[in-house]
């Protein structure tokens, strides 16, 4: 055993490294696949890709595979013998190149041995046991070698990244209304945005800081109205506004939300309830109205609820999709980007128009992402809610 | 005149002098004799509209509301004429409309006829007592500051009466009528039918049971894993970002934020299109080799079942993670020292200690998030719509539908508002059940200290 003390590493987990780092070896040597002539190992595998007439340059995976596996293995076994904080780290960096490479073999090999003519109708099925020894120590070695060099394990693989690919695929949206959808929806957005936080800032002080009969009574009517599904109701919403002269507007959106708006007071007051009483008895015996209160006090003290309702609701109408794709029908001028992305996705256009599709994904979500970064750090206060002081 | 305790109806009618009587019948005579005749004159007038009202339209809506309509649309004999001609009937829809209407504006009467009588009472033991009323002007003086009430209530109030509380009402009426596909104005009548609907919906035997039943077993269990789901998934992310050795933390969380900044339905229609038989996903899988044919991970009822809860942790995630990483930081650290110095391993502390104080602090908002996700109508319209289909249920319905989007379907594409409307009054009992838990619940939040 390894018995020493190297400053800078922690040999807990260095002799099963450097176990690993020799099964991978090993397994070079043990079936990498089943074919038709029966099991083959890496070696022969390697040889026969060698010999291979038409040799091209994917092949090298396979070489550099082996060879990369072999290194790590020797300088596995030269940090065995003479162990310092150096050559442990170069070993990772040449172990985190095999497990590349064998990863990059489980995607690979079909084209390789197919291409090869070593195999036909290649699957991932008819890889042998030796390939998945090989690929699960890799991993492992990888994991223990960094956690000798103390090195943390994060995320190898951050889950939303994926998303970037979206962003590659920009086309043009001439044959769709795609820019009035987008006017649409930043009107009606930037609207009800302000409208519906003016309303549910003065709902939430009203039901935070003054007391009156029937307040308990107004919360909890409110409560159960929010229990209840809320398209269930569009069907008469839509008659009412038909009635009103509002049917396939922008501005029956904006009123709708509105008329709304004030159900969704509960972060907003819990913010406000933090906002120590002492400050308001001070304000009313200087002589100051309610409303000089809500406005010369309460808000300036609200920065962050300010922007998280701000936020929350531009969001919302932003991409809000079921009212309006019930209000406007088929009229596609008024379309909002919610329903008209949507509609492009429909089974019937989705091959037609997926590029389209894509773009529009990425511009409706730039605004979005842009207003995130700008407020995240209110959001965050926002939602932790209370003030200092 | 001595002044008595326990103002209410009866006693403001029976001890008040003959002013107070009278604004029972007259609004505002009370305010009017103490002075205020502008208030008074405005009660008045409100009163005097709603008779209008209630003598021109408001009786016979409320009337028909009763009936909701009997003329049927079809051919009569003109016998001026001698012809057949094509006769407008009654529509219920709007019958039971206008009657939800009248009703809304009844109650709404009766509020101010309450608040004059209070209000007149009030001005009169203010003058038996020897204090001047306040004036019209004084009054609205009064609304940006003791009554401000009124002022930004106004409103919110007046928007959730016409848009929310009135449509809610109508919707929860039909419940009770047979305003299905076969029975659609203008064309026919539909009329009251009690509680059939809730009969045929709930007892066995019929299709429409046959198809709520299972469609209601699924919404549990969607609620519940993807509740759970999330709600470890983020936990794991938030401890995981939080720890000691990972460095950027702030690049981190803001990566994860980035997924809720991106509007669901897009990144929910761009996973849809992914797992599509043709999706990239299914594509990549055939191109390297590890499948021969394409997966059904979206138009197979079990497959598609995993699938949504798994997108759907992608989705959710990410919220936990941000409410929960707050928590995380509040939780002494003391705690973790004593208990790394008595030997115990990073697992034995997330069970006795992190998970312990996690559980207790979030159990409210646990709850909160099943009522949201046995609703979470965005996940599923987008991803599935509700696919795939059966021929074991009733029309429309698809083997990921929930409660909310088989309601939904219903009303936009088969037109069988009563049942939309019963599903929706089952999902309000069902909401209403767990937000009962909830409250009973949060008294933990009250007592933090109860912990430790």
């Amino acid at each position: 055993m390894n018995n020493k003390n190297v400053i800078g590493l922690n040999l807990k987990y260095f002799d099963y490294a450097v176990g690993c780092v020799f099964l991978m070896a090993v397994s070079l040597i043990l079936p990498y696949i089943n074919v038709a002539e029966g099991r083959k190992n890496f070696i022969s595998a390697v040889i026969g890709l060698v010999k291979c007439s038409n040799g091209q340059s994917i092949n090298l995976v396979v070489y550099l595979t082996a060879i990369i596996t072999i290194a790590s293995l020797i300088i596995g076994l030269i940090s065995f013998y003479a162990t310092s904080v150096r050559i442990v780290k170069i070993w990772q960096v040449i172990q985190a190149f095999a497990t590349a490479f064998w990863t990059f073999l489980l995607f690979a090999s079909k084209t390789i041995l197919e291409k090869a003519e070593i195999a036909k109708g290649f699957t991932n099925k008819q890889l042998s046991f030796g390939f998945w020894i090989g690929i699960l120590a890799a991993y492992v070695g990888l994991v223990l070698i960094m956690r000798t060099t103390r090195t943390n394990v994060g995320y190898f693989f951050p889950k939303n990244l994926t998303l970037q690919n979206f962003t590659n695929l920009f086309g043009n949206n001439s044959v769709i209304p795609f820019k009035k959808w987008w006017v649409n929806t930043f009107i009606v957005a930037t609207a009800s945005c302000i409208i519906n936080t003016l309303i549910i800032l003065a709902t939430s002080f009203t039901l935070s800081r003054t007391r009156f009969a029937g307040r308990k009574a107004f919360m909890n009517v409110l409560m159960v109205i929010g229990l209840f599904p809320g398209f269930m109701s569009l069907i008469a919403v839509y008659n009412i506004l038909k009635g009103l002269g509002l049917n396939q507007s922008l501005l029956a959106l904006v009123v709708v939300g509105a008329a709304g708006a004030a159900m969704g007071y509960h972060v907003t007051k819990g913010f406000f309830d933090t906002i120590p009483k002492a400050i308001d008895e001070a304000a009313i015996i200087d002589g100051a109205t309610r409303f000089q209160i809500f406005t010369h006090i309460t808000l300036p003290l609200s920065k962050p609820i300010i922007v998280y309702t701000v936020l929350g609701s531009f969001l919302a109408s932003w991409s809000d999709y079921i009212f309006p794709s019930m209000l406007f029908g088929d009229k596609q001028s008024s379309y909002t980007v919610a329903v008209g992305l949507y509609w492009l996705t429909d089974f019937r256009r989705i091959d037609r128009y997926y590029t389209q599709f894509a773009a529009g994904a990425v511009i409706v979500a730039v605004p979005i992402v842009i207003l995130f970064i700008w407020l995240q750090r209110y959001y965050v206060e926002g939602l932790s809610g209370s003030v200092k002081g | 005149m001595k002044e008595y305790k326990n103002r209410n109806l009866i006693t403001i009618f029976t001890k008040g002098d003959i002013f107070s009587k009278l604004s029972y019948i007259v609004c505002g005579a009370s305010n009017m004799r103490q002075g205020q005749v502008i208030k008074g004159l405005l009660f008045l007038l409100l009163e005097i509209s709603y008779i209008f009202f209630m003598i021109t339209n408001g009786a016979g809506l409320l009337r028909n509301l009763t009936t909701l309509g009997d003329n049927l649309q079809g051919m009569q004999f003109n016998e001026e004429l001698g012809i057949y001609e094509m006769m407008a009937g009654d529509n219920s829809m709007l019958i039971l409309l206008y009657g939800v209407i009248a009703v809304v504006v009844t109650i709404s009467f009766i509020a101010v006829w309450y608040f004059s009588i209070v209000s007149g009472e009030a001005a009169r033991k203010r003058a038996s007592e020897g204090k001047k009323n306040k004036g019209f002007i004084e009054d609205v003086k009064s609304l940006t500051n003791e009554n401000i009430r009124y002022l930004l209530l106004a409103i919110p109030v007046i928007g959730l009466l016409i848009f929310t509380v009135m449509p809610l009402l109508y919707m929860i009426l039909m419940a009770f009528t047979n305003y299905d596909q076969e029975h659609q104005p203008p064309g026919n009548l539909f009329d009251w039918v009690g509680i059939k609907n809730f009969i045929t919906l709930l007892s066995t035997g019929d299709k429409l049971s046959s198809t709520f039943w299972p469609v209601f077993g699924w919404t549990l269990i969607w609620c519940v894993f993807s509740t759970f789901t999330c709600y470890f998934g983020g936990m794991i992310l938030a401890m995981v970002i939080n720890s000691k050795g990972i460095r950027f933390k702030k690049v981190w969380r803001t990566v994860f934020i980035f997924t809720m900044a991106i509007p669901s339905f897009i990144s929910l229609r761009v996973v849809a299109t992914m797992l599509g038989e043709r999706g990239i996903l299914n594509v990549l899988l055939q191109k390297w080799g590890f499948v021969e044919k394409a997966l059904p991970f979206l138009s197979n009822a079990n497959w598609a079942r995993v699938s949504v809860i798994a997108v759907n942790m992608w989705i959710g995630i990410p919220v936990t993670m941000l409410m929960v990483s707050g928590i995380l930081m509040n939780i002494p650290e003391e705690l973790y020292e004593s208990a790394r110095i008595d030997g115990a391993g990073p697992v034995t502390i997330f069970r006795k200690i992190t998970f312990p104080y996690m559980w207790f602090v979030t159990t409210p908002y646990l709850i909160a998030n099943l009522i949201s996700n046995f609703n979470n109508f965005n996940t599923i319209y987008f991803l599935t719509g509700g696919e795939p289909h059966t021929l074991n249920y009733y029309k429309g319905a698809g083997q990921t539908d929930l409660l909310v989007t088989w309601l939904y379907k219903l009303t936009k594409d088969s037109n069988d508002y009563n049942l939309a409307a019963t599903i929706g009054i089952i999902i309000f009992i069902i909401s209403a059940i767990f937000t009962v838990i909830t409250f009973s619940r949060s008294g933990s939040l009250k007592n933090e200290e109860g912990f430790q």
